[in-house]
């Protein structure tokens, strides 16, 4: 039997370019949106970048931040809401414009975040769209994270492990209804795990500054790591952890706690 | 301490036409124009996309607009009903920020929700939940973009017409600006837009190469203007309220070239009544008056005429414009068109003057005015207009004064 090489995690955030991280201190006094990136690079070397979720990707803007970008940091990219939100008559189309608009990432794209919203349950017009979905982003590393229990289902894992899709491994409030904490690994190149916090009253919210505010202990982090994260990294050659807590600079601290944790820095 | 700007551009694109489509949805897929078909010389008042692609554009004869897009339905304008629309849109931006600018029923709208992440998240968030909320409330689907000045967020969202958004990250305006055409920039005029071309400038970055001396040589003062918004550089402050700094700017197209006398003045005494409704809307006064007159050979003039006191009384425009047009039109050969622009603009004071300083006559004229913009705001301008702005009718009554018609 062939022998699984180490796997190895890069930690990171869910975007980078926010204004709340200067005044909480993560980033200088004074600094500006376009020195961010350089800074961001010189703590991590991985970013989910998430503002291709509220507009589409195009390639000359990819392009410039790429001329910022350090050459060791890494991407994910979530795609466009036009096609898993608010998808209208054009969202097969629209595929192809994503493409065109991340090609420039070339080798420095880890995975495609496919997002899907909270009511997009398992019928059979999602499964459908969801087949096409995958079917038209052929080719490039892809990670479907579901919202909706409905999808937390055997099946589901075993169609993503035939067409190589990793699932997403979410942390997120245990609310019902909500996609459980799983530790299932549909892609043995990659496993993805995003954590948007714990914050109950919040997650109810439209506003992203009370949905997204928690700040995860150290304890918290070790049981994560201990009991869900261990097991996958068994089963994979590769992973990536993003954090979703952006609000007063909590996303950048947990990512720096739990990079320590996995390579044993971490303070007791 | 230094702090980048946020600034959000919403644009409701062509207004008129989406309001009267969430009141009437068979609209919705259909060429719609709307203008005061009850008038005799009825221009269009905005038109759909569709329209628009036919031909139609804004301010056009409707004559000449039906032709072009047969299909139309033609439909009265009915703008209180759209400035409650504006009302209501203003609203949802207003949840996010206090400085909000904003036109009296035009569908833009100019949001800084600099300094606003703590309460609401990053910009780009508010961007789409005010989106959202127009949607859901209002019915109306408007175009955002996102930038760190109006300059930058006002072409951006000129990109992606008729929907969509757009986001410019801070410090990449000039990167983003220069490969468009420079006809996407605001704040230029056809003798600009005319002299770049001579000049085989077609792009924004070809006009940010030249430095501002090279600049002043064929644009004089407006040359730190234009070399200003190539880089992508305006430090305009968002003005909370209905925008006022912009002039009040009309156009008329002759439906045939003409040098008839009687029709240039009824079409500038037009022009100076739609100015001064516009004018007394905004709750503005103006001190000077502009006439461009256009020759059919394609040439152009431009004169000006100022007041020693500030007015928003057709009467006193258009004596103002009569001067204009006077030093403008020297020439013998037939005009194509004639615009008026009212600037140097002051707020109207509500304080009531300690000594009356208007005659009884101006009190009269006044009222007159007053009555006639109550039935313009009601049924449309075209509907009652003065005698001057009707050549054949004045022709026939030998008159000086104004006789109201209709």
């Amino acid at each position: 039997m062939k022998e699984r090489k180490t796997c190895g995690i890069a930690v990171g955030t869910s975007g980078y370019s926010y204004t709340e991280w200067v005044d909480n201190g993560f980033y200088p006094p004074a600094t500006r949106t376009s020195e961010m990136l350089p800074l961001y690079g010189s703590r991590f070397s991985i970013v989910e970048l998430n503002y291709t979720w509220y507009q589409m990707a195009r390639a000359e803007a990819i392009s410039r931040m790429l001329e910022k970008a350090p050459a060791h940091l890494q991407f994910a990219a979530k795609l466009t809401r036009t096609m898993t939100h608010e998808r209208d008559e054009g969202w097969l189309e629209q595929m192809q414009l994503y493409r065109q608009g991340i090609a420039p990432l070339g080798d420095r794209l880890i995975a495609v975040l496919v997002q899907l919203p909270p009511d997009y349950d398992r019928s059979t017009d999602n499964r459908r769209h969801l087949a096409h979905l995958l079917d038209g982003l052929q080719g490039l590393p892809v990670a479907v994270e579901f919202r909706h229990a409905s999808w937390a289902v055997d099946p589901v894992f075993a169609e993503l492990e035939r067409r190589g899709v990793t699932l997403v491994t979410v942390d997120e409030p245990a609310l019902p209804g909500l996609f459980p904490v799983l530790d299932v690994v549909t892609n043995p190149a990659l496993f993805y795990v995003r954590f948007h916090g714990r914050n109950s009253v919040g997650w109810q919210s439209s506003n992203m500054q009370k949905k997204f505010d928690y700040d995860y202990s150290l304890e918290e982090l070790r049981q994560w790591r201990d009991a869900v994260l261990k097991k996958m990294a068994d089963r994979a050659d590769r992973g990536v952890i993003f954090f979703n807590n952006h609000v007063r600079a909590q996303a950048p601290k947990n990512a720096a706690m739990l990079a320590g944790l996995l390579t044993g820095e971490a303070a007791v | 301490m230094f702090r980048e700007r946020s600034i959000l551009h919403f644009n409701v694109a062509d207004f008129a036409v989406a309001v009267e489509r969430v009141i009437d949805t068979s609209l919705k897929s259909r060429a719609v124009i709307i203008a005061p078909f009850a008038a005799a010389r009825a221009a269009v008042y905005d038109m759909s996309e569709e329209a628009y692609r036919a031909g139609v554009r804004k301010g056009m004869m409707l004559r000449q607009a039906t032709r072009m897009c047969r299909e139309a339905e033609v439909l009265q304008p009915r703008v209180d009903v759209y400035r409650k629309a504006m009302k209501a849109l203003l609203r949802q931006a207003q949840e996010y920020s206090p400085l909000v600018e904003h036109g009296l029923e035009d569908g833009h709208l100019f949001v800084d929700v600099t300094g606003t992440h703590r309460l609401f998240g990053p910009p780009v968030d508010v961007g789409l939940q005010v989106r959202r909320a127009v949607r859901q409330r209002l019915g109306l689907n408007p175009i955002w973009a996102l930038a760190g000045n109006k300059l930058v967020a006002k072409v951006a969202s000129r990109l992606v017409k008729p929907v969509g958004e757009y986001i410019v990250t801070p410090g990449e305006e000039q990167q983003f600006l220069a490969p468009l055409p420079v006809s996407l920039l605001p704040g230029l005029d056809d003798r600009e837009v005319r002299q770049l071309r001579d000049f085989r400038i077609a792009t924004i970055g070809q006009l940010a190469g030249l430095s501002r001396r090279q600049l002043m040589v064929p644009f004089g003062s407006r040359s730190d203007y234009l070399h200003d918004i190539s880089h992508g550089i305006d430090n305009s402050a968002i003005a909370a309220g209905a925008r006022e700094s912009v002039p009040v700017d009309h156009e008329h197209i002759f439906a045939d070239d003409t040098n008839d006398q009687r029709e240039v003045e009824a079409a500038v005494a037009d022009l100076v009544s739609r100015a001064g409704l516009e004018l007394r809307r905004r709750g503005q006064e103006a001190r000077r008056v502009g006439i461009w007159i256009a020759y059919a050979d394609g040439a152009h003039v431009v004169r000006q005429a100022t007041a020693r006191r500030r007015t928003a009384s057709d009467f006193l425009l258009l004596q103002l414009a009569g001067t204009a047009l006077a030093r403008a039109w020297q020439r013998r050969g037939r005009l194509r068109s004639c615009r008026l622009v009212c600037d140097d603009l002051y707020r109207q004071s509500p304080q009531l003057a300690l000594f009356p300083e208007t005659q009884p006559g101006e009190v009269r004229q006044d009222r007159l005015l007053m009555a006639m913009d109550n039935i313009r705001n009601r049924f449309g301008h075209g509907l009652i207009a003065t005698g001057r702005q009707y050549p054949a009718l004045e022709r026939c009554c030998g008159t000086e004064a104004n006789i109201p018609c209709h």
